[in-house]
Parts: C-alpha cells; structure tokens; sequence
C-alpha cells in the first residue's frame, strides 16, 4: 500500500497548532522544553569543564555570560520554566504510560470516538501541573531578579 | 502473541528497553535535579569568587561527587535518547536510523567523557 503524504508530514505537521488538543499541547511543550533543556546541559557541561583548566578560565567564561546582562537572567528563567514542566508534566507521563493511572478504561471504538485516555482525571491533572508550574516559574522569576538586585 | 514487530520484521523490544530507560533516568532525575537546583540555587547573585569556592568545596565531598556523577550521567542518558526518539518521530528515519543512533551515541559518550574529567580533575 502507497503511503499516503502526509502521514510523512511528521516535522511541519507537529508544528502546525490547530485542532491541538490539551494533551496534544502538553506533548508539544514537553518535547520544546526537553530540546531547550538538553542546549542547556551541553553548555552547562562545556562551563564547568572549564574549571579543569583553571578557576581563571572559568571566571572568564562566566564573566562572558554576565556580560550579557538581563539577557542572562532572562535564559536561566527560560530554562527553570522548561525544567519546571518538563519534570512536572514527566511525572504525569510516568503516571499515564508505567502505572496507567489517570486513563480511562479501554473502550470499543464508536463513533464520535472520544478517546478515554482524555478524561476528566488527565485533564484535572495537565491544568493542575500548568498552574502549578506557572506559580513556580512567577516564584523563579522573582528569585532571579533578587538576586540581580532589581528588587 | 508474539514479539512487536515493526515493518520488515523488526523487532521493537529495543525501542521498549529504550522507554524504560527513559523512565527510570526521569525518576532519577527528578531527586538528584532536585537536590542540584536547592544547593545551587542560593548562589544567584552571589561574586564568582563565592560561587566557585562553594562549587569546589562541595564537590570535594565524597557523596556530592556521587551524586553530581549520577546526575551526568542521567541527564546526559534521559537527555539525548530524548533527543533521538524525538529526531525518530519527526523524520521517520528508515535507512539511516542506524546513523542517528551512532550520532546520538558519539555525542553522548563524548559528554559523559567531559563531564567525567571534570568531576575528577576539579578539586
């Protein structure tokens, strides 16, 4: 059977948000946040590394990454908000996948097919996880600028 | 019912030890991360000076270098089979899976290299 195009759409179609579900949101900003947190690991790899070559390297690297100003700040405060949901939203996942909690039973595929894995426990849980992230993430913002000495 | 297969007869039991390990290095992640970001976190805004004589001095305790390694070593795991399951769903890559998966592999082993020399050469 020919393959149909665009079930090879996979790239632009994901980056597509309309008729985006919540969970299908969820699994976007889960995939988003995980590639920002692996950027950051490999530079944060690459930072301390530095300190092998002396603390006079690494005081110059850093000194690189304050010179940026705000905009540091602004990137650590990107990073805590992906770290944040990304390990939030991964505790649900594991919850879902490994333990099947918050699903529905399975059931007959019957039109209007409304898919059981979308109730009202999994979606209690992706609001919940949302909001709670969104306070931390409000909480972090303001850690950051205390210790920028703004506030 | 046998083994999943995919298309060709291949099998997808590796694709499922992936997951578990996906699985277990979240959970991990999730307590040493955790630990990382409350030790580390009160140095925002603190001189380089404090911050490094911190950094070093709590990485010449024993338990904290186990638990920084364990951190790489998970982070770097959970992080680019991330990155490889995520290039798999995106590009659907049949031919050439066996090239990413090298990539992915060179990268990480590269990482953990460097990550490694600096938990033993910093004291």
């Amino acid at each position: 059977m020919k393959e149909e195009r665009r079930y090879k759409s996979g790239l632009i179609q994901s980056l597509n948000p309309l008729g985006f579900n919540i969970e299908r949101w969820s699994y976007t900003v889960h995939r988003a946040t995980g590639v920002i947190l692996v950027g950051y690991l490999t530079a944060h790899i690459f930072e301390t590394f530095q300190l092998g070559a002396g603390s006079a390297a690494w005081a110059n690297t850093m000194a690189a990454l304050h010179s940026l100003g705000p905009l540091e700040m602004v990137g650590l405060w990107i990073v805590a908000g992906s770290a944040l949901y990304h390990g939030a939203n991964g505790i649900r996942l594991i919850l879902n996948e490994v333990f099947g909690k918050l699903m529905g039973k399975p059931i007959l595929p019957v039109y209007p097919y409304s898919p059981t894995s979308l109730g009202r426990n999994q979606r209690i849980a992706v609001w919940t996880i949302t909001a709670v992230v969104l306070v931390l993430w409000v909480w972090a913002g303001l850690y950051l600028l205390a210790g920028l000495g703004v506030i | 019912m046998g083994e999943p297969v995919a298309e060709g007869g291949k099998s997808l039991m590796k694709e499922s030890w992936n997951m578990l390990l996906t699985y277990i290095t979240a959970a991990v992640l999730v307590f040493v991360l955790t630990f990382h970001l409350l030790l580390e976190s009160p140095l925002v805004g603190k001189t380089l000076e404090d911050t490094l004589t911190f950094g070093v001095a709590t990485g010449n305790l024993v338990y904290y270098r186990i638990v920084f390694g364990l951190l790489l070593l998970t982070a770097v795991i959970h992080g680019f089979n991330g990155l490889r399951v995520l290039a798999v769903e995106w590009l659907h890559p049949k031919k050439l899976g066996w090239l990413l998966n090298l990539i992915i592999l060179l990268v990480m082993a590269f990482l953990l290299a460097v990550g490694t020399v600096t938990l033993v050469v910093v004291q």
